[in-house]
């Protein structure tokens, strides 16, 4: 990126022209561009110093204004809509573009080799602009980018099973990701406590599984979401939690689950209710094969998750079932559970998936995965060293550094003195301090796909989505987009990053930008610290 | 008397769903009992006031719009049979016991806070037979109102319980149950506050604690001082008019809350140098940390005879725009240092040979005549007691705040006090600092639990002679880290803890509490207020399975 020397004022002109300089543009691509057209017109986003834009009256009086933006393909390559682009291997994917805000006259271009990319620049383009007075107008008029993710894989994890949330949410949410460029939506959708997916193989699971009948995300539902995503650049990562997380689905199929809400749950679960599918029983498995291929074939990715953290070994113990099944079938119950994930990847294999794991199936079970298999390193950041010594690649949710819900307390009852497992909160800071290659060798950097963070719903619901991931969530979208290194060259991380001029600045912009567009993301600051960057900072 | 049988026995749990805060005694039945399609509430009061007649009217809506299920598996779907051959109840009837005054709701809310009667007795048969509700005092009825509008669930297009007959005779264990909400360092726009006065009514709060001032910004518009907010709101829109203080003001009377505003003094203040800076010594000093709890760093010139006439004369003002009896001045974190660093305080102090100890007792005696002279109670935190050796009427109100272990050294003084520690009572605490380069923790880390608040114990370390000095408590939102995006959310339901904890009196066990606490969180959902889930729907839905030890 480069910025000029001075500050030099540019304006939108208020009929700016987004033109499209390649053949049959995709309808998506036309869409974004209708968003961001109506966004750079219906933002009110001023400027965070004192007095708002006022300070640029003077200047804004005589400012050139930008008439057009011109999007380029770079040539010879094919037109093919944002979906397509989207749902091509994570990495595969095509997300660089080129901004130049003054080349030429008075009109921007920006480039790029897809229309993934094209959309990136959009977003980005967006970002630049300030309002005053309803004039649009920035001052890095000289403004160049040259772009590119560090990692493809850049995602937010989202529980919708622990307390439900209605589509739009999932559809605002969808939205500010994609402003801050993240790439995947990993969609936990159903777990031991509701189970709101609508199967077409098996309609009974929700019917009997979730909350209510108005808390079922339908075929429907799933098909808008993920075209809404995919058309905001976003993969949809389905993840069937499996075989532990699932007592859900004894409501409708009680023969499949061995110690539904057996008590104490504390030694059946990590939480409750406790319950697992029968792993070494035919029946259970032949469910788990159709149940995964009934989900798999209605969702276009190229990624699915069989999850698979937090299996309870005593609870398959005291089964009658399930050791009637091991001693018929003279196999072990880990000989089950290499069985069951060989069965399920198989089938996420078979729909072209790339199948994601849980790590705690290949490093506290030594389960046997897939070659191409993605692990989700979770339990901490320690463990991703241990997975890339296994040569398997790999994506960063690590709980010490990105779970969301950490730090509101315990959630269980007649636990009066508790904290959150994963005390404490997990501060943006402290995301943002993350390094994707610690305890890597340079060989094993290939291996990380990226990370993302997620937010489980014990004590989240609608009422506090925005709240409780934005602007958090975007600091990880940094760290995953951004890499190591600043524009200007300097490291993104080091002692001062988290000063009021430098990341919190920009992160307090953001904030103020999701709230003007109707995202509940909380204040970092006290205003008065917002408007005068770096005063606030523990040293001044 | 009223505050030494603080430490009641609850009545044992046979359901009682909804009701937060629980009654002071209850009796409850196992039958089940519907309301009439034509069900009403017939007033018997002569010359109903109007904030009566509007909280009855408030009632009635309330039990056609909450169309909040039974918080249990299939929400009420079990209930259907016995709903359908229930009886039918048709009235309610309210009336003031004979000889009681008849003052509106909010006349009542303002009296001096000792002397308000809230207490009331609902019985509600169940034969069908007409419900009665009856108080000494209109206040008193509106307490009963909130407690009937708990008892009812819908299901399949029926208002209905199942515990008739209930008997209930209540009164809070303390006067002053409030929530403090600091609109300083970040704005909340008027409808965000009766939001959050709707929400407080629910649990029958008592106070509204607003911290209107800081540092940071002046959003209070006052009479003869406009310059404070037009200088030193955020923005001309995040200003709090003297409309909007009546507005929020009549709808909290209206609600049995009494509003107490703070203007923090004389500490909290750099802001006012916006408009006044010749009234602020260290205003933006650097580095912050040596002359302020947090930046900016300002404070009051109390050694200034001209600032201290300035102080009393908008005290003053900010006084007669708020008809509550009780108004704090602040006091807290008032340091040392910007005084010393101050060239004009220091030539004050000579000229006058007043220490700066002396001076603060001056500035203090001054700025508290002057809303003494307003009819006001003065509050003050409770540095000004307990650092400080300043004179202050012996009427003072002091809130604690460091930690609850402070509460006694108050006590030892004779001050009435508030409870609103940080170690038990701040929302605010554990979302991590928010000083730039800061990476740490919230200073009040952890998260302060809505379990933790239920164990205060508001008498702890307070001898018996001591205990009537207690007022009560409040949870407090500083806005460092909060705006209008998360006040629901972070408040709601967590701040309903404390509000039992001083209703109902402290001891409570958590594990009764906890589907309690769901049910009024559900309630508080279907009246448009973001509460958050304390747990997973599955553990709300079925009580107790998601214990510990379950």
């Amino acid at each position: 990126m480069s910025t000029g020397d001075s500050p030099s004022i540019l304006k939108l002109s208020s009929d700016l022209d987004i033109h499209v300089r390649f053949a049959n543009p995709p309808p998506d691509l036309r869409a974004a561009i209708m968003r961001t057209q109506s966004r750079l017109f219906s933002d009110s986003f001023q400027p965070l110093v004192l007095g708002r834009g006022s300070a640029d009256t003077d200047q804004l009086k005589n400012a050139p204004a930008l008439v057009s933006l011109e999007l380029m393909l770079v040539s010879g390559r094919p037109a093919r809509s944002i979906v397509e682009e989207t749902n091509v291997a994570i990495e595969a994917k095509s997300e660089a573009y080129s901004l130049s805000l003054r080349d030429g006259n008075n009109s921007a271009i920006l480039s790029a080799n897809s229309t993934l990319g094209l959309f990136r620049g959009l977003a980005t383009f967006e970002q630049l602009w300030y309002d005053y007075q309803g004039i649009k107008y920035t001052l890095n008029g000289d403004m160049k980018i040259d772009d590119e993710p560090a990692f493809p894989y850049r995602g937010f994890s989202f529980d919708t099973a622990r307390n439900f949330y209605p589509v739009s949410d999932i559809l605002r949410t969808l939205d500010a990701m994609s402003w801050v460029k993240l790439s995947v939506l990993y969609w936990h959708i159903i777990d031991s406590q509701s189970f709101p997916l609508e199967v077409k193989a098996f309609p009974e699971l929700s019917e009997k599984g979730a909350y209510s009948a108005n808390e079922i995300y339908t075929e429907d539902d799933v098909q808008l979401i993920v075209q809404y995503a995919n058309e905001r650049g976003i993969d949809v990562v389905m993840e069937l939690d499996s075989p532990g997380h699932t007592t859900a689905i004894g409501a409708a199929h009680p023969e499949h689950i061995a110690c539904a809400s057996k008590s104490p749950w504390s030694k059946y679960a990590s939480e409750p209710p406790a319950g697992q599918l029968r792993i070494a029983s035919p029946t259970t498995l032949a469910f788990a094969k159709t149940f995964f291929a009934s989900v798999a074939s209605n969702l276009p990715g190229k990624m699915m998750s069989s999850g698979g953290d937090e299996v309870n070994l005593l609870c398959w113990e005291e089964d009658d079932e399930t050791q009637a099944d091991l001693a018929q079938r003279n196999i072990t119950i880990s000989d089950a559970l290499n069985q069951f994930v060989e069965t399920v990847q198989g089938v996420i294999a078979a729909h072209d998936k790339t199948p994601f794991i849980k790590s705690d199936m290949v490093l506290t079970h030594n389960v046997p995965v897939l070659n191409d298999t993605v692990v989700v390193v979770w339990q901490t950041s320690e463990d991703a060293a241990a997975v890339a010594e296994r040569q398997l690649r790999f994506i960063h949710q690590p709980s010490n550094y990105f779970y969301l819900d950490c730090g509101a307390g315990d959630w269980l009852g007649n636990n009066i003195a508790g904290n959150s497992w994963c005390d404490p909160f997990k501060t943006w800071q402290r995301a943002y301090s993350f390094n994707p290659y610690a305890n890597l060798t340079l060989e094993q950097r290939p291996l990380v796909l990226g990370g993302q963070m997620p937010l489980w719903s014990e004590q989240s619901s609608s009422e506090n989505l925005d709240s409780i991931i934005w602007p958090r969530l975007a600091a990880a979208a940094e760290v995953f987009w951004t890499g190591a290194t600043l524009p200007d060259g300097t490291s993104r991380l080091g002692k001062n990053a988290t000063s009021g001029t430098r990341a919190l600045a920009r992160l307090n912009e953001l904030r103020y930008r999701l709230v003007d567009r109707g995202v509940k993301a909380i204040a970092l600051q006290p205003k008065w610290c917002v408007l005068r960057p770096g005063e606030c900072d523990l040293d001044s | 008397m009223r505050f030494a049988i603080a430490l009641l026995v609850f009545v044992p749990v046979g359901g009682v769903f909804g009701l937060w805060p629980l009654p002071r005694s209850l009796q409850t039945g196992t039958t089940a009992l519907k309301l009439a399609p034509d069900f009403d509430i017939h007033m018997n009061v002569l010359h109903a006031p109007s904030d009566l007649s509007d909280a009855v009217a408030r009632t009635k809506s309330h039990l056609k719009n909450d169309k909040l299920g039974r918080v249990v598996v299939g929400r009420g779907s079990s209930d259907s049979s016995v709903i359908q051959h229930a009886k039918s109840l048709a009235s309610l009837h309210v009336s003031l016991t004979k000889g009681a005054t008849v003052r509106s709701i909010t006349e009542e809310a303002r009296l001096a806070i000792e002397t308000r009667s809230e207490g009331y007795s609902l019985t509600i048969p169940s034969d069908g037979s007409a419900a009665t509700l009856t108080a000494n005092s209109t206040l008193g009825l509106y307490r009963g109102l909130t407690t009937f509008e708990q008892l009812w669930y819908q299901w399949s297009g029926n208002l209905y319980t199942i515990e008739a007959p209930v008997t209930i005779t209540d009164a809070p264990a303390y006067p002053w149950r409030g929530f403090m909400l600091d609109t300083s360092r970040n704005f909340f726009s008027v409808s965000d506050i009766k939001r959050t006065l709707d929400a407080m009514t629910m649990v029958k709060m008592s106070q509204f604690h607003w911290h209107v001032s800081d540092s940071q910004s002046f959003p209070l518009e006052v009479p003869g001082y406009t310059e404070l907010a037009s200088k030193g709101a955020y923005d001309p829109s995040m200003i709090y008019s003297p409309s909007d203080v009546k507005d929020i003001v009549d709808y909290a009377g209206a609600r049995g809350i009494d509003v107490v505003v703070e203007i923090d003094t004389p500490g909290h203040t750099s802001i006012i140098s916006a408009a006044h800076p010749e009234h602020i010594a260290c205003p933006i000093a650097s580095p912050w940390s040596d002359f302020a709890a947090e930046p900016p760093s300002g404070q009051l010139r109390l050694a200034s005879a001209s600032t201290t006439n300035f102080t009393a004369g908008l005290l003053s003002a900010v006084a007669k725009m708020f008809p509550s009896t009780i108004m704090s001045t602040g006091g807290d974190e008032v340091n040392a240092n910007c005084y010393e660093q101050d060239a004009e305080t220091q030539a004050d102090l000579k000229a006058t040979g007043r220490t700066l100890e002396q001076a603060l007792d001056v500035f203090t005696q001054h700025t508290h005549g002057a809303i003494i002279a307003e009819g006001k109670t003065p509050a003050v935190w409770e540095e000004m007691v307990l650092d400080h050796n300043i004179t202050l009427s012996n009427e003072t109100i002091v809130l604690v705040w460091i930690s609850s272990a402070n509460a006694a050294a108050v006590a030892e003084k004779n001050f009435r006090l508030v409870h609103g520690p940080s170690d038990y009572f701040y929302l605010d605490c554990g979302a991590g600092e928010w000083i730039g380069k800061d990476v740490g923790n919230s200073w009040c880390d952890p998260f302060k639990t809505w379990q933790k608040a239920y164990t205060f114990d508001p008498q702890a370390n307070i001898s018996e002679s001591q205990a009537h000095l207690v007022l009560g408590g409040e949870q407090l939102l500083w806005a460092e880290q909060s705006g209008p995006e998360n006040l629901d959310p972070i408040v709601w339901p967590r701040a309903a803890t404390s509000a039992e904890v001083f209703w109902s009196g402290p001891g409570g066990d958590s594990n009764e509490a906890l589907p309690r606490l769901h049910d009024i969180a559900f309630r508080m959902r279907q009246r448009g207020i973001q509460a958050i889930q304390l747990q997973p729907m599955w553990c709300a839905l079925r009580p107790g399975l998601c214990n510990i030890d379950s």
